[in-house]
């Protein structure tokens, strides 16, 4: 359902030796959107089992407005994307990548926003960044890497940003550790926000509410999972009447329920507006939608009947 | 001559009316339209603005660049839409925006709220039919933070400024009860830049005003009270708004456009498909939906008249 964009990568730079910078321009010569602070696009790279779907935050800190910038770490034993664009893309390549979108906004209330990064999570902060130096907010960075060769866009932050910046590197003489205490020297109405491993995640976001940080303070960047794209049928049971539907692999839930006289209401037919949604009982579901949050496709009780699938069985509390 | 060929039909197939989230993805990217009203609209949406500025537009600070990207988008929808009637010529910053059909051509520079004489929002909404609301999405919630109003159906721009989407909402029927309200802000927050929206909403207006702003009820609310079967095809009219949604990836807001149309019920029965759903959902709407819309005073002469025109069929 959703538009795509045509970009050409303009250049490629190595930041670190594992970090590389990617530089895409429309594939018309036209602008690219402009984007808010903490925005994504999913990449769509071409495998030869088909696509995989991959979400980088973007910045732009070339001189040049209407470009999107990415940055990648090739991560050990990578197979997937980070891989793909270290070792296959190349300058004039063109790709198809989504419009930006924002699941890591920056606080509108905040008094001061705080970012903590580590290693290759500093990139939601520089589009982040960019936009409260614009605006003239009060900002602070806390970086950790493991020396400053490994610290990504070191020289950049260093530069533009003389007063907000704060580096910590864990090797070498005078190894300086990022710790989850620093979160005790900022001052009420403060917004946190957090990128980077997992465990960097936890452990600051449990410091910070056990230092009494409201969670509503607390923000931290996660992507959504990357989707399956191959359907297949399965079967559900109509709780109420007992009836059984099978859904073969080229219809969707919704469809069979309508042609069975099961009058599910429903609009937009691609997973966006929510109308469709149906009540499971019993069953694994497949979530294809972009509407349910994280947490409700988790739940397992719910589906958009226009494009999610079973797993199997399903029973419908219809 | 308007027809009913010119009006935007809002019900689906359900003879059944009741609030749900009816969007559908907009294909053609146009937030505007132009009809063949154009510029008789434009000229009274501009009388309102300069004889009521307080009750007809509102922004708040701190959506300047989000009313510069609306005035980005729009502009660009109007070029490429309707390039024989709209002009942009870009130098150096500097935008000549030509309006062909009022003869108009404004130069500013694009970013630089000094070069226009009146806020861009406002600017860019006196060259076009909709009305234009501003929702900002801060901190997980919309807020209504700028728009202009000119021809709203029974609501008040300065009453809802600042409010957030429930509070707005609060007053239609069923809305807070259910999840309803909860699946439509989470439906609107989760808009994307590059696929937008639309949704149709419909009422009844005694009268053909399209200003019917809150503050004015006193002049045009009482025409509900004389209405008849005899008179409704004439007196009674049929509102559609066309809805459209975006998101403004740099800002992060949503611009909700709102097409005002309106055909009177006469013209509207002409085509019988039309006059035989309307009927039935019109006698099946809940109460609590007809006093919302303001149809209770009336309800009954228009039913009594579309079932005495069903009956000539």
């Amino acid at each position: 359902m959703h538009s795509k964009l045509q970009v050409r990568v303009r250049n490629i730079i190595e930041e670190t030796s594992t970090i590389k910078r990617f530089t895409l321009e429309a594939n018309d010569h036209s602008m690219l959107p402009y984007f808010s602070g903490g925005s994504h696009i999913t990449t769509f790279l071409p495998y030869p089992s088909g696509t995989l779907e991959r979400q980088y935050s973007i910045f732009n800190i070339s001189p040049e407005s209407g470009l999107f910038e990415i940055a990648v770490h090739l991560a050990d034993g990578s197979t997937g994307g980070s891989r793909f664009w270290h070792q296959n893309v190349q300058v004039g390549d063109v790709l198809s990548v989504s419009y930006p979108k924002n699941y890591f906004p920056l606080s509108f209330q905040a008094k001061r926003h705080v970012f903590y990064a580590a290693g290759i999570g500093i990139t939601p902060f520089l589009s982040m960044m960019a936009e409260l130096a614009e605006k003239k907010s009060s900002f602070e960075l806390h970086y950790a890497a493991k020396s400053k060769e490994q610290c990504g866009f070191y020289d950049y932050i260093s530069k533009t940003y003389p007063h907000q910046c704060h580096f910590y590197f864990s090797n070498g003489d005078g190894a300086k550790r990022l710790l989850p205490t620093q979160l005790l020297n900022h001052r009420i109405g403060t917004h946190v926000y957090f990128c980077g491993p997992e465990n960097l995640i936890q452990d600051f976001t449990t410091a910070a509410k056990s230092y009494g940080y409201p969670s509503f303070n607390i923000h931290a960047e996660r992507f959504a999972p990357p989707q399956k794209k191959e359907q297949q049928a399965f079967q559900v049971k109509i709780k109420r009447s007992g009836k059984q539907l099978d859904i073969p692999v080229n219809s969707s839930l919704l469809e069979v329920l309508l042609q069975h006289g099961i009058n599910v209401p429903f609009s937009c037919r691609a997973g966006g507006c929510g109308t469709c949604e149906v009540r499971v009982v019993k069953g694994q579901i497949d979530h294809y939608d972009s509407f349910l949050t994280e947490e409700e496709q988790r739940s397992n009780h719910m589906m958009l009947s226009c494009v999610s699938r079973g797993k199997g069985r399903l029973v419908l509390d219809l | 001559m308007i027809s009913h060929f010119s009006l935007p039909y809002p019900f689906s197939d359900s003879n059944v009316y009741k609030y749900s989230n009816n969007a559908a993805l907009l294909h053609t990217k146009n937030a505007i339209e132009l009809t063949d009203r154009y510029l008789d609209e434009i000229s009274l949406k501009r009388e309102l603005l300069t004889k009521h500025p307080e009750r007809c537009y509102h922004s708040s600070p701190h959506t300047m660049a989000a009313q510069w990207e609306i005035v980005d988008l729009i502009i660009n929808n109007l070029v490429t839409y309707y390039p024989d009637k709209f002009e942009l010529e870009k130098k150096d910053g500097q935008w000549i925006f030509s309006n062909l059909l009022t003869k108009e051509t404004a130069s500013f520079k694009f970013g630089d709220r000094t070069t226009l004489e009146i806020e861009p929002l406002d600017f860019i909404g006196r060259h076009v039919q909709e009305d234009l609301i501003l929702m900002m999405q801060r901190d997980g919630d919309l807020i209504l933070d700028a728009g202009q109003l000119c021809f709203p159906a029974n609501w008040s721009l300065y009453f809802n400024s600042e409010m957030n989407f429930k509070e707005i909402h609060s007053p239609i029927p069923g809305f807070q009860s259910d999840f309803l309200v909860d699946r439509i802000l989470q439906f609107l927050m989760r808009i994307e830049a590059g696929t937008p929206w639309e949704r149709k909403n419909w009422s009844l207006m005694a009268g053909s005003r399209l200003d019917s702003s809150l503050e004015t009820f006193s002049e045009w609310g009482q025409a509900r009270k004389r209405v008849t079967k005899e008179n409704a095809g004439e007196l009674v009219h049929f509102r559609v708004e066309v809805q459209k949604l975006f998101r403004l990836p740099k800002s992060n807001g949503i611009l909700f456009t709102i097409h005002s149309h309106m055909l009177s019920l006469e013209k509207f029965i002409q085509h019988t498909p039309w006059l035989e759903q309307f009927y039935a959902i019109l006698r099946e709407l809940p109460k609590a939906i007809y006093d919302y819309k303001g149809i209770s005073l009336y309800r009954e002469q228009v039913l009594d008249y579309l079932e005495a025109e069903l009956k000539k069929r």
